[in-house]
């Protein structure tokens, strides 16, 4: 199950965030060596871990396998303030905007070469219920370009916002994906259940989104 | 004003994109490509999930997206099972970057049969070629080539060709799964009257080879024109031929 955490209900996750955390250093300091999120303490914490982030968590038995974050594109963010040479175009803004970081998944957890991973799946289909369900239709990605074709086939009608480039020795390219219900039902058929993945279809998000 | 050359690459492929969501078939997929491609050199377009090494030919050729080559040396290629030996498929398989095919020269130095294949590709005007791989939604390996007599391939350029060949293969699997969808829908009487019809047959010459009656036959007839989507009966028999639903 997802879990959304904002500043309303942090209170309840301080395990699980701490977790969360120690996860964001071990995918991106550790294996994916961007080095310079390291931290001393193991916690990969940025300026954009505020009040107006939104925490997905994927929590099983107490454990956080995966997790992403939703930063509004109303507020500085990665495109606006830490890789603004990605955007060529006019920059999207807008409550339906926000962007997508720091996604991650439990190695034990990711795709064995195959489709996508119950985690990956659930984390997915998190941004497109939370999204749905608060007038939010866009999401902002920095990523791989290779990641692309795997977003077009899941329904995403994605647009780049620059040539792909390279930053270290990584190629990134930032596009916008919009999804409606189509993008649900597809992830929904992927994963064999129309069940919700996000735990509390509480207000709390939903007031924080619109 | 001019615009400079990354940013005109970029309002080139946004316009392509957007082209994209009127791509009807594999075909005008091509047809949008090709005059992009050609500033490059480029007259042949193929795409494909790379099969697995034991499949046999019509598995190989089932494991095509996208079609624009000479279709003499698709015959000879399959045929002859070159894909075992062809050495753009191996560094496909092997999750290499973009690549020129004149760049796997060293690779394949030892090996006589890798050389003919690629010396022979030649004589079909696909001297010189690029290749992108990618990678599955459903985690299968595919491959995205171009090739010509002379290709020019500056380096800045090949981000946009990634993005030209992801969009491209993106909307054709797309549009392949929409038609097995629509495939799976036709009952075996529908698709037998379809395929009399494409035969020139006309509805009493129908239920006659069928054996029901001609108000039978244009039951078959109408609920399969309308499972296609199309509205007369020769443009139902032209998409199924093109689904190869019948031949």
């Amino acid at each position: 199950m997802i879990h959304i955490v904002t500043p309303e209900n942090e209170h309840l996750f301080r395990d699980e965030m701490e977790q969360a955390y120690q996860l964001r250093h071990r995918v991106f300091v550790e294996e994916m060596k961007w080095t310079d999120l390291a931290k001393d303490d193991g916690r990969e914490i940025d300026q954009f871990d505020n009040e107006h982030a939104v925490h997905m968590l994927y929590i099983d038995e107490g454990k956080v396998l995966g997790y992403q974050r939703m930063l509004p594109s109303t507020r500085p963010h990665l495109l606006s303030h830490v890789l603004p040479q990605l955007c060529e175009v006019e920059r999207p803004v807008g409550s339906h905007v926000w962007e997508w970081t720091r996604y991650c998944v439990e190695p034990g957890h990711r795709e064995r070469g195959r489709a996508l991973s119950p985690v990956a799946n659930a984390l997915l289909s998190g941004i497109v219920e939370w999204g749905l369900a608060g007038g939010i239709s866009t999401i902002i990605i920095e990523m791989n370009p290779l990641w692309l074709l795997r977003l077009v086939q899941l329904h995403f009608r994605t647009m780049p916002l620059g040539l792909p480039q390279k930053i270290g020795d990584q190629d990134v390219i930032a596009v916008t994906a919009t999804f409606d219900q189509r993008t649900l039902a597809r992830l929904q058929e992927m994963r064999g259940d129309h069940e919700k993945v996000l735990a509390e279809p509480g207000t709390t998000w939903r007031r924080l989104a619109g | 004003m001019n615009e400079s050359s990354p940013r005109k690459a970029l309002t080139q492929t946004i316009g392509f994109i957007q082209q994209l969501e009127r791509a009807r078939s594999p075909t005008e997929v091509c047809g949008m490509l090709l005059p992009i491609l050609s500033r490059f050199g480029a007259e042949h377009i193929l795409a494909g999930l790379i099969p697995r090494p034991d499949s046999n030919r019509q598995q190989q050729i089932s494991h095509i997206i996208l079609d624009h080559w000479p279709a003499d040396w698709s015959r000879r290629y399959f045929t002859h099972g070159y894909i075992a030996r062809d050495p753009a498929i191996k560094s496909v398989s092997l999750g290499a970057s973009p690549f020129l095919w004149s760049d796997l020269r060293p690779l394949y130095r030892d090996s006589p049969a890798a050389w003919r294949v690629m010396e022979e590709a030649s004589d079909f005007r696909l001297k010189s070629g690029f290749t992108i791989p990618l990678a599955t939604l459903e985690g299968d390996v595919a491959g995205f080539s171009i090739a010509g007599e002379r290709l020019e391939i500056p380096p800045e350029e090949r981000g946009m060709l990634t993005l030209l060949a992801t969009y491209a293969l993106g909307r054709a699997l797309l549009l392949r799964e929409a038609d097995l969808k629509t495939i799976a829908k036709l009952s075996p009487r529908e698709r037998e009257a379809l395929q009399w019809a494409a035969e020139g047959k006309s509805e009493w010459e129908i239920g006659e080879i069928m054996g029901i009656s001609e108000h039978g036959v244009d039951k078959h007839m109408r609920a399969a024109r309308m499972k296609l989507g199309t509205t007369s009966r020769t443009h139902a028999v032209a998409e199924a031929i093109r689904m190869g639903l019948i031949n």
